[in-house]
């Protein structure tokens, strides 16, 4: 099968310190991939590159045959790459709706155009959002937050509403950065529960988690990063028990 | 009766600046200390073209808009590049710039001596002369502003203009073009704003660049942050207080030697109360905060 | 012709840098704009012209209330408003907006007082002045050159060499870390204020014995210290002096070659071309941006 996103040796330094050393990996279509490693590996920075946020140094990134090096983010994003970030990004100032809402693509109204010209079909699209938006929080089983301001959820809340953000955004690659880092059992079932029942719906996801528990349970596949390397890749169990990883971590 | 409504005319004018600049600083977070240069374009473009080519009233909007909207675009720019403080400078710069054209381009724009002898403005053919005739001019061009202003912040280009006011990054991860909602804003509110100025240069049949300047950018700025940014309800009354209270002194026996430096000193002092205690504003969502 | 236009932007950039060393002194460790930095300078001239021809004292004590004025306001500025906005953590833009309502508070409260009027605290005729190669400078304009000089010195030597110096830089290097290292953000800032403060007062009383003055005299010269300070590089007293011989020689070739009033046009478009193509100025470190 073709992989849907393909990194060639990306490099990227900042000053002194190499994040990301010759790195390359393959992530299939509709699978879900999870990258370990320890703090400062460059993991978040592989999602950085990845998405346009910060430019490469050197190396390639193909996706679904297009070359995403030096494209805007914006344009990686329409082009189907959702991700969520570390410290958490959302307008904590607006309803979680509002946000599902501002992450749908392709809205006619987003065109001032449009809102003068034809409020008709601006209207007709934003209410069949709304109809989307509220069907996906009751998926995630977050409706009831649906008038709620983000900055008054809890921190596990606010992480769902982030990943209901890129699932709204309609992309196929999704990019979690540490999903369920920090927020409470219960939570992270639900968060997990959800990323399970994706791929089979056409997505892939590729994730970064320290918690190797959850890791275990909801990935195909396991990357272990150091140094801006990959030092070992395989299914979860085999990459659990690899001895370049254990010594990384007894460290 | 005339001073009435020459005080109601002024509200007019300053609501449809106010609104036009919240829609930049309150809606899409970018502090821009140049709005009055837009409002001198507006008067300049509009006084030029009646004294110099007799041009009709309506033309002389369409071009005032056209063309502040270009500089609009101009100042917007420099926001993809420099940010918060930094660009408020540049915007400064500019509004330093255009002032200085205004004023030392005397061969155009007449220099500090300004442009006296606009003509009264005609509308297919109906004269607008009397303070009526303004009034009714300036309310129905402030509703078709509110009413523009009010489309774009409740649609959903006006919902990612909030998203790039409190977080770009994440904006962008959505696959929001920022770059190109910043520059629009900046286009729409100075296009906006050069309305304010040509109706103020009809009415006032004079202008000079002294109605122009930095001070007046700040005027603009205080009003949009006392009646509250993020809501341009909050605008209108903030022009309506700005403009009342300085004429209550008047009332209340103040000379007018110091007249004009206590109204200065009135909305220098309500925007470090604001600030301090109350940056929301009166009804107002955006406090700058990040 | 060219030593005058050589010598008249040096004079124009030493002035500049006075302003600008004092503003770019404080802004170090606040970043934020401040603004109302203008009125402090023009409370120098004006606490000296009070003294001289209020209460009829001698030319050298008037110069140290007109500098004691300057760093009163500035002191009290920060101690009440700035403290307060800190304590709500308040954004640079926040604190950038207070700061122009102070600004026109104070600058207007100057006009009441004083009258809208020119001023004038001159020294010396300009007659007096000295010739050098053919090129023209008073004993006042020499008094500002050497006064520019010998404070880019001092402040250089404050900032690297002192114990306070030492405390401006880690403040404005990291705040945070500064704070756990256990260094005392107020205390630090009530100083840098009463230097900087203090010296805006001596530009500004350095200025008005050269030329007259009003009450709008300090919103242009902080403008041009604040475009030293972004050319020069946020942080580096060298670059905000060279900063300001830049503007200061650019601003006399375009009088020499254009005329007399687009100088300020001059500045700001050179400012908009660094802002654009070079924030950090060119000595500074890089600036702020937004990262993920
Ligand atoms: N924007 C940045 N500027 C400078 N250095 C950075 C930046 N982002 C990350 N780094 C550095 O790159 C290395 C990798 O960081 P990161 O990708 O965040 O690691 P991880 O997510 O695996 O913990 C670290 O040494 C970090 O300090
Ligand atoms: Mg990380």
């Amino acid at each position: 099968m073709k992989p849907a996103l393909n990194i060639k040796s990306v490099n990227k330094k900042f000053d002194g310190t190499v994040a990301l050393d010759d790195f390359s990996l393959e992530i299939p279509q509709n699978s879900i991939t999870g990258i370990i490693g320890p703090n400062g590996a460059g993991k978040t920075t592989l999602f950085n590159v990845i998405t346009g946020f910060l430019p490469l140094d050197s190396g390639k990134i193909i996706y679904n045959g297009k070359n995403l090096s030096r494209m805007p983010s914006y344009k990686i994003a329409r082009a189907g790459i959702a991700r969520t970030f570390q410290q958490l990004r959302l307008i904590t100032r607006m309803t979680v709706l509002d946000n599902i809402l501002l992450s749908f693509q392709n809205q006619a109204g987003e065109y001032l155009k449009n809102t003068f010209l034809f409020p008709g079909r601006v209207k007709k699209q934003e209410r069949k959002n709304r109809e989307k938006a509220n069907e996906l929080l009751a998926f995630m089983g977050i409706e009831e937050k649906a008038g709620d301001l983000v900055e008054d959820l809890s921190y596990g809340q606010q992480k769902m509403i982030s990943l209901a953000c890129c699932l709204a955004s309609g992309a196929d690659l999704l990019l979690l950065d540490e999903p369920v880092a920090g927020i409470n059992p219960s939570m992270i079932e639900k968060i997990l529960m959800v990323i399970k029942k994706l791929p089979e719906a056409g997505k892939t996801f590729v994730i970064i988690e320290h918690n190797i528990e959850a890791v275990m349970r909801v990935c195909d596949r396991v990357i272990f990063m150091d140094e801006g390397k990959k030092i070992a890749e395989g299914d979860p169990e085999s990459v659990r028990h690899d001895p370049a990883v254990i010594e990384a971590y007894l460290e | 009766m005339e001073y009435l409504l020459h005080i109601l005319i002024l509200i007019g004018i300053y609501v449809i600046l106010a609104v036009s600049l919240n829609l930049i600083v309150g809606y899409s977070g970018l502090l821009s200390i140049a709005h009055a240069s837009f409002y001198g374009v507006g008067a300049y473009v509009a006084a030029l073209l009646a004294l110099k080519l007799h041009s009709p009233f309506l033309a002389n909007i369409i071009c005032a808009i056209i063309l502040s909207g270009l500089l609009g675009a101009i100042v917007g720019i420099p926001s993809l590049r420099i940010r918060d403080d930094y660009f408020a400078i540049a915007t400064f710069a500019f509004q330093v710039i255009t002032f200085s054209v205004m004023n030392n381009w005397v061969s155009f724009t007449g220099g500090p001596m300004g442009l006296p002898g606009i003509p009264r403005p005609a509308i297919f053919g109906w004269k607008i002369t009397t303070h009526y005739d303004f009034l009714i001019v300036i309310l129905v061009l402030c509703i078709i502003i509110l009413w523009i202003s009010h489309k774009i912040v409740t649609s959903p280009f006006g919902r990612v203009l909030k998203a790039v006011r409190e977080d770009e990054i994440f904006a962008q991860a959505m696959g929001k073009n920022v770059a190109s909602y910043k520059v629009l804003i900046f286009v729409i509110g100075a296009g906006m704003a050069s309305v304010a100025g040509v109706m103020y240069a009809y009415y006032i049949s004079f202008i000079d660049p002294t109605s122009f300047t930095i001070m007046e950018s700040i005027l603009i700025i205080s009003i949009v942050i006392i009646g509250g940014a993020g809501n341009i309800w909050g605008s209108v009354l903030g022009a309506a207080v700005l403009v009342i209270l300085p004429e209550a002194l008047r009332f209340l026996g103040m000379p007018s030697s110091i007249a004009a430096n206590m109204r200065q000193i009135i909305y220098g002092a309500l925007l470090v109360i604001f600030m301090l205690f109350r940056p929301q504003g009166f009804i107002g969502e955006y406090t700058f905060r990040k | 012709m060219l030593a005058q236009v050589l010598l008249n932007g040096l004079i124009a950039g030493s002035t500049y840098a006075l302003i600008g060393i004092s503003f770019g002194l404080i802004y170090m460790p606040t970043r934020f704009f401040h603004f109302a930095h203008g009125v402090v300078y023009a409370a120098g001239a004006y606490g000296t012209l009070a003294a001289i021809s209020w209460l009829n004292l001698p030319l050298s004590i008037a110069v140290l209330v007109g500098v004691g004025t300057s760093t009163v306001i500035g002191l009290t500025i920060e101690c009440t408003v700035y403290r307060a906005l800190r304590r709500r953590s308040a954004s640079s833009l926040v604190f950038l907006l207070t700061s122009l309502g102070l600004y026109i508070v104070l600058q207007n409260s100057i006009s009441l007082f004083f009258g809208d009027y020119i001023q004038s605290i001159r020294i010396g005729a300009v007659e007096e002045g000295i010739d050098i190669l053919g090129a023209r400078i008073t004993p006042a304009q020499i008094l500002i050159v050497s006064m520019s000089l010998a404070l880019t010195v001092a402040v250089t030597i404050l900032l690297k060499r002192t114990k306070m110096g030492r405390a401006i830089r880690a403040v404005a290097n990291d705040a945070e870390l500064a704070d756990i290292s256990g260094i005392n953000r107020d205390k630090v800032f009530f100083r840098t204020f009463a230097i900087g403060s203090a010296l805006a007062g001596v530009a500004g009383i350095l200025v008005a014995f050269d030329s007259d003055f009003c009450p709008t005299m300090g919103i242009n010269a902080l403008m041009m210290g604040v475009v030293a300070v972004i050319i020069g590089g946020v942080g580096s007293i060298h670059g905000i002096a060279l900063g300001a011989l830049l503007i200061g020689m650019a601003q006399q070739f375009g009088v020499w070659k254009i005329g007399s009033q687009w100088q300020n046009a001059i500045a700001f478009v050179i400012l908009l071309i660094f802002l654009l193509f070079r924030p950090q100025g060119f000595l500074g470190k890089k600036v702020k941006k937004v990262t993920v």
